[in-house]
């Protein structure tokens, strides 16, 4: 038996973009934070768009709504726009001058206190890890908080039957398929679809889409201390360059690299 | 006395050699600070994990086992039912395990329960503060690009947690364990979480990239899966393990198990060789502990030439079939 009408989370980071080169990455004073250099803008975190894909895909075969949901500065409006954009019904956003250094454990429960004042939810989709923190710790302390099972890193969905999902979770030497009662987390994985780009319509749109916006004083959450501090980064250059083999034709070069390589006693 | 505990993992029927760097990693912060070293494993009684527990010999003080039918395939509910159990046992100030893809889950999953710190995927480990008492992690983030300082913090009843990246250490060297003590474990009842099946991606032949000496790896410059022969044509000459980027695992040309980086595989071959990658930083973070990179690559300014060794500029059309003929010719 399909289930009707899921409401869905989905968490969406703003995130520098992954693909800056470490030779332009900037840290402010105090090495705390990386800046998205000028002229490269940050972009919604690519496994949260993946998780928003398969959202969007529920929805169509099972009707309901998909809140995303994100915390961080003013400017991650942003990518509640880009959420909306791409279909989400609405969007929520926790930001408080209070929250800039939170750890993940924190931030998760922070998320879960935001997705319980926005009402009933049967599924919570997140990114497996995000790509500026590479953290992958979030959801779980969002599963904690909400008190629901988390399955990650998730390749597939199956299907949404009664109030079960079944899942593929990938292993190291294939895949586990996991059936899971609802309400679930799921941790999404880059595998599971090819995110869509907002349409024309949704973009002009999302620039008046009613976005919830909470501060400290909206959830009454207490936190404890950070379990993980942050001390400082650091930026890490490589400088290397390979011994390029030359040759007048690509299969000269092939069999000169197969020489050089037995040479050297490798292979 | 607290302890620092290390958790190994069996995997493919055997103990995962990671967990011996684990093990090293555990023997020098258990020096730092002063206190034992203890070990654990969990799984199915029977002669898998009688043999892990023999392969598990890093001189701990006691290493642990968690016996139980539920421990035979992996879940996180399962695993850390166990886990739980050996942190009363034995009341360590630091957990750590190797940064596998169930510990990307069982991990963070564990740390939230027990409400206490954790850094996933770390490189190395440190102590600092001013008595010595903390814990230093290190770990890359961006991708890579960037290496992040933390100070780990538990609670009094919780261990401080760590997973680290393999290859980031040298395994122990085998020394006796001095006790090996059974801990008893009733997993409770869980019906939220039911495992339907494992279903085991298609066998490729050759060895597994995570532990294989040589690594043939093909890019999204193949062009398309139907190029995918290259690769495979040119491992199979090697005795070489088939590698593959995020993209090919992501368009389905072959199965991410294949998958060397950030979010897939860590190599930590004699050889690796890439063909049509790039070089992005989440896909060098899979290959730093490689000792030999050669590269393949049509663009003579792409990244990958940054940390290979060897390179060629060049199609690979051209470059690999002579490459693999001269192989065959020298092995021969
Ligand atoms: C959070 C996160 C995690 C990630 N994890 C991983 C990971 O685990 N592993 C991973 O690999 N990536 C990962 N990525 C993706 C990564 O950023 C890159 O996008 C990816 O590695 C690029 O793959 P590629 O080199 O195959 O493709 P491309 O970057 O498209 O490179 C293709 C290369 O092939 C060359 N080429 C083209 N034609 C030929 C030819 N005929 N002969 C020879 N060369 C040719 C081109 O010059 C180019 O350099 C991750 C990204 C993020 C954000
Ligand atoms: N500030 C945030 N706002 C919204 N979602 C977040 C935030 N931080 C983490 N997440 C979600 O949690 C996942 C894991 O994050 P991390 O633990 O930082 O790797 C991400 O892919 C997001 O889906």
């Amino acid at each position: 038996m399909a289930r009707l009408k899921l409401n869905i989370f989905v968490t969406v980071k703003q995130v520098a973009d992954p693909n800056i080169p470490p030779s332009h990455i900037q840290l402010d004073d105090s090495a705390k934070r990386i800046i998205s250099p000028f002229g490269i803008p940050p972009v919604m975190n690519g496994y949260d768009a993946n998780a928003l894909e398969e959202a969007l895909r529920l929805r169509e075969k099972h009707n309901g709504k998909i809140t995303a949901i994100t915390l961080g500065e003013e400017s991650s409006r942003d990518v509640l726009k880009r959420a909306v954009a791409m279909g989400a019904n609405t969007a929520v956003l926790l930001s408080d001058p209070e929250w800039t250094h939170a750890d993940g454990a924190a931030i998760g429960q922070l998320i879960a206190a935001g997705i319980k004042k926005s009402g009933p939810f049967d599924l919570v989709l997140c990114g497996r890890q995000a790509s500026d923190t590479d953290g992958g710790q979030v959801l779980h302390w969002i599963a904690r908080h909400l008190d629901i099972p988390v399955i990650t890193p998730v390749v597939k969905i199956e299907a949404v039957e009664g109030d079960s999902i079944t899942v593929q979770r990938l292993t190291e030497d294939g895949v586990q398929r996991l059936k899971v009662k609802l309400p679930a987390l799921l941790g999404v994985s880059s595998e599971m679809n090819e995110p869509r780009l907002p349409s024309m319509r949704g973009l002009m749109g999302a620039g008046r889409a009613m976005i919830s916006a909470w501060k400290k004083k909206d959830l009454a959450v207490e936190l404890s201390a950070p379990r993980v501090e942050l001390r400082k980064l650091a930026i890490q250059i490589r400088e290397g360059k390979a011994e390029m083999i030359a040759g007048k034709t690509g299969a000269e070069q092939g069999a000169a690299l197969a020489d050089k390589l037995r040479e050297k006693g490798i292979i | 006395m607290p302890g620092i505990l290390v958790i190994g993992e069996i995997s493919g029927g055997r103990l995962l050699p990671a967990s011996l760097e684990a093990a090293a990693t555990g023997a020098a912060l258990a020096k730092s600070f002063g206190e034992p070293l203890y070990g654990a494993l969990m799984g199915q009684a029977g002669n898998v994990l009688n043999g892990a527990t023999e392969a598990f010999a890093a001189g701990f003080a006691t290493l642990y086992v968690v016996e139980h039918a539920s421990l035979q395939n992996y879940t996180a509910h399962a695993h850390n039912g166990a886990a739980q159990a050996v942190v009363s046992a034995c009341k360590p100030s630091v957990l750590m395990a190797p940064h596998t893809l169930r510990a990307r889950e069982w991990a963070p999953s564990l740390a939230a329960a027990l409400d206490t710190g954790l850094v996933l995927d770390c490189t190395g480990l440190a102590t600092g503060g001013p008595d010595g008492a903390d814990l230093v992690a290190l770990k890359p983030v961006l991708g890579g690009g960037v290496v992040a300082e933390f100070v780990v913090r538990g609670t009094p009843t919780a261990p401080r947690m760590i997973t680290l990246r393999s290859g980031a250490s040298a395994r122990a060297e085998s020394a006796p364990n001095t006790q090996v003590e059974r801990v008893a474990f009733e997993p409770a009842s869980n019906d939220r979480v039911v495992l339907l099946e494992e279903i085991a991606a298609q066998a490729s032949s050759g060895p597994k990239v995570s532990d294989a000496k040589i690594v043939v790896s093909g890019g999204r410059g193949l062009g398309g899966p139907d190029n995918w022969h290259y690769i495979e044509e040119a491992a199979a000459a090697l005795g070489a393990a088939v590698g593959c980027s995020r993209p090919v695992a992501d368009s389905g040309w072959v199965n991410s198990s294949h998958q060397v980086g950030l979010s897939g595989n860590s190599v930590n071959a004699e050889l690796y060789m890439a063909v049509g990658i790039s070089g992005a930083v989440q896909h060098l973070a899979g290959i730093n502990s490689s000792a030999v990179v050669a590269a393949i690559n049509t663009d003579a300014q792409a990244d990958i030439f940054t940390r290979a060794n060897y390179g060629v500029a060049g199609d690979y059309k051209e470059v690999l079939p002579a490459f693999v003929e001269r192989v065959r010719q020298l092995k021969a």
